[in-house]
């Protein structure tokens, strides 16, 4: 048959085969099958087999452990007791890869949100759950338990191999020294809610150039600047900064001009907490 | 069965949907018709809850699109862009959207065999040609066994296989009782599939009608005549339900006319012409295809057009048959 030039024998489509079949059962909408439905479960399992099939993600997640992992040996097997850091926390002196890693798990946390905008897979996923909300908090979710179990293994094995070189030093120190499992349990908590920060920005602007730059200039470059401000009320403010509040998170000593764990932990979740509010406001209103 | 009832889309002061009235009916392919620019595809956004109305609603079975509690088996949708992960394979993608509804592995598997994917299912969407991505899009489309499905332009891209593939999938969807609305700015391809049309300009609603009845209405045949007395030719054919148009000059030396006459066919105008000695240059039996039915109807709400009007295509439409 040719599918160019239809034969005269196929007159134009009407009246057509179908016309001649009145006896068309009812639209089959009548029974839907009723295990199909979408749920909170689902869209969670749906986020998940994304995030998995991705190798973005793959690389993100492992250039994080790989950067933390590296430097916390680089900083175990380079120490050298009495030199200029025997000031430093133990735990922050081990896992200052997370600087690194943390751009890695922030590359992550936007392309699940604005990755999808990009590519206009954002268009498939709100037509298979139009109730949309349920896809952010799905990511959030899926997001933040991958990061932290990572990042949190990633910590226990990057403190434990940094111990191997330090523990003939002054920075000797086991796992059931007060404030250390905490600071490590802090730092993986940190590294996901700046994550969670990310992806809430990602959804919010749609672009993952532009959620990259905001993160890079408002939440790891400002406060630096602001910093610079002659004013003790801004200097004090600053301690509460997304970047401020994870650092003071990751240590298991108190460090001067930080503020304590607790309220660093409000706070970080208060910042990853209304951007994520914010993306899911707008989320909610706007046109895909 | 989906209903449109007032649906209206502004964006930035600009009207691209106006108030649209329609409703699609289970168990035919319906043609959903527009120049490129005429807001089919901001229509199907709205069907599917991904835009929001500025005024009015459409529904799905009675339901607006987001209200359904297994969207995916009330609608399958192929949009226009593309709506995938280029990094992600054909079946992670699938069984990714197959998730949210807990529809099973087996049903994806399913659906990238009727698509004809099943060779590339697990290569990366990155490297799939234009028309193995439609195929894509309809496979997903499929997903949840719907009743009701939307395609926006799905030959796009295709091969004549693919194409051919599309129209006997439509039929056939069509046959099994599903509501099908198919959009594209080809009558051509659209007087192949739909039974029924419905025809957009400038985000107005211009025909809601069936094929043969939108030829009908466009006037139906008439004949072209190049006489250089265009006068006495017109004195001679009058009668009920003849009518005579001046097209204008052709671009030549000669001082002739061209005519557009409806109402009597070629063989009488010869004979007219024999027996008063009018000579003519011309004597060619016009045709209105689907596509000039479509361009007459919606030259007005082009957004874009050369400034005149482009002379209808000499050669008998395929769908002469439709039009006699």
């Amino acid at each position: 048959m040719t599918t160019t030039h239809p034969a005269p024998a196929s007159p134009g489509p009407n009246p057509g085969p179908n016309a001649s079949t009145p006896s068309t059962p009812p639209s089959p909408a009548a029974a839907p099958p009723a295990r199909y439905r979408v749920t909170p479960t689902r869209v969670l399992r749906s986020e998940w087999h994304k995030l998995r099939s991705l190798r973005s993600s793959w690389i993100t997640v492992v250039s994080a452990i790989v950067m933390v992992l590296g430097v916390g040996l680089i900083m175990g097997g380079t120490y050298t007791s009495g030199g200029g850091d025997s000031d430093v926390d133990t735990v922050v002196l081990t896992l200052y890869g997370s600087m690194l890693g943390q751009l890695c798990l922030v590359v992550l946390g936007i392309l699940m949100t604005a990755g999808e905008y990009a590519t206009g897979m954002i268009r498939s996923s709100l037509t298979a759950v139009p109730a949309r909300l349920p896809v952010l908090w799905a990511k959030a979710a899926v997001f933040a338990t991958t990061v932290f179990t990572v990042m949190f293994a990633t910590a226990l094995v990057t403190f434990a191999a940094a111990q191997a070189f330090l523990h003939d030093t002054d920075q000797a120190a086991s796992l059931t020294d007060p404030g250390i499992l905490g600071a490590l349990a802090g730092n993986a908590t940190a590294l996901t809610l700046m994550g969670l920060l990310a992806l809430g920005l990602g959804a919010l602007l749609r672009s993952v150039p532009g959620a990259i730059g905001a993160f890079i200039g408002g939440v790891m470059i400002l406060p630096e600047i602001l910093g610079m401000l002659p004013y003790e009320a801004v200097e004090r403010a600053i301690r509460y900064f997304p970047t401020q509040a994870a650092g003071a998170l990751g240590s298991a000593t108190p460090i001067p001009g930080t503020i304590s764990p607790g309220p660093a932990l409000l706070a970080l979740s208060l910042w990853a907490g209304t951007t994520l509010a914010a993306a899911a406001l707008t989320l909610d209103r706007r046109d895909v | 069965m989906i209903k449109a009832h007032g649906l209206t889309k502004r964006y930035a002061g600009r009207t691209v949907v106006q108030d649209l009235d329609f409703t699609v009916r289970p168990g035919t392919v319906t043609g959903f018709l527009g120049p490129n620019g005429a807001g089919k595809s901001t229509t199907m956004r709205m069907l599917l809850g991904l835009d929001a109305p500025t005024r009015g609603r459409s529904t799905v079975h009675g339901r607006s699109y987001a209200a359904h509690p297994a969207p995916l088996t009330q609608v399958g949708a192929l949009l226009e862009a593309r709506s995938v992960h280029p990094g992600r394979s054909a079946f992670h993608h699938l069984m990714a959207l197959a998730h949210t509804h807990g529809i099973p592995r087996r049903r994806v598997e399913e659906v990238i065999d009727l698509a004809g994917l099943t060779a590339a299912a697990h290569r990366r969407v990155k490297g799939f040609s234009l028309g193995m991505g439609q195929r894509l899009g309809i496979a997903a489309a499929l997903l949840g066994d719907p009743a009701t499905v939307i395609l926006d332009e799905p030959v796009n891209g295709l091969d004549p296989e693919g194409v051919l593939w599309i129209r006997t999938l439509l039929t056939s969807l069509a046959a099994e009782g599903r509501t099908v609305l198919v959009s594209s700015h080809l009558m051509s391809e659209m007087a192949l599939t739909a039974d029924h049309l419905i025809v957009i300009g400038r985000g107005r609603l211009l025909a809601d009608t069936t094929v043969a009845e939108l030829i009908r209405s466009a006037g139906g045949a008439s004949v072209k005549v190049v006489t250089p007395q265009p006068d006495g030719l017109s004195a001679h054919l009058t009668g009920p339900g003849v009518t005579v148009t001046a097209t204008g000059a052709p671009a030549t030396d000669a001082p002739v006319h061209e005519l557009r006459i409806r109402g009597v066919d070629a063989a009488y105008i010869g004979r007219v012409a024999a027996t008063h000695a009018i000579t003519l240059h011309e004597l060619t039996p016009q045709t209105v295809s689907l596509e000039q039915a479509f361009m007459d109807l919606t030259q007005e709400s082009v957004d874009h057009r050369p400034q005149q009007k482009p002379p209808p295509p000499p050669g008998p439409s395929p769908l002469t048959g439709a039009a006699a």
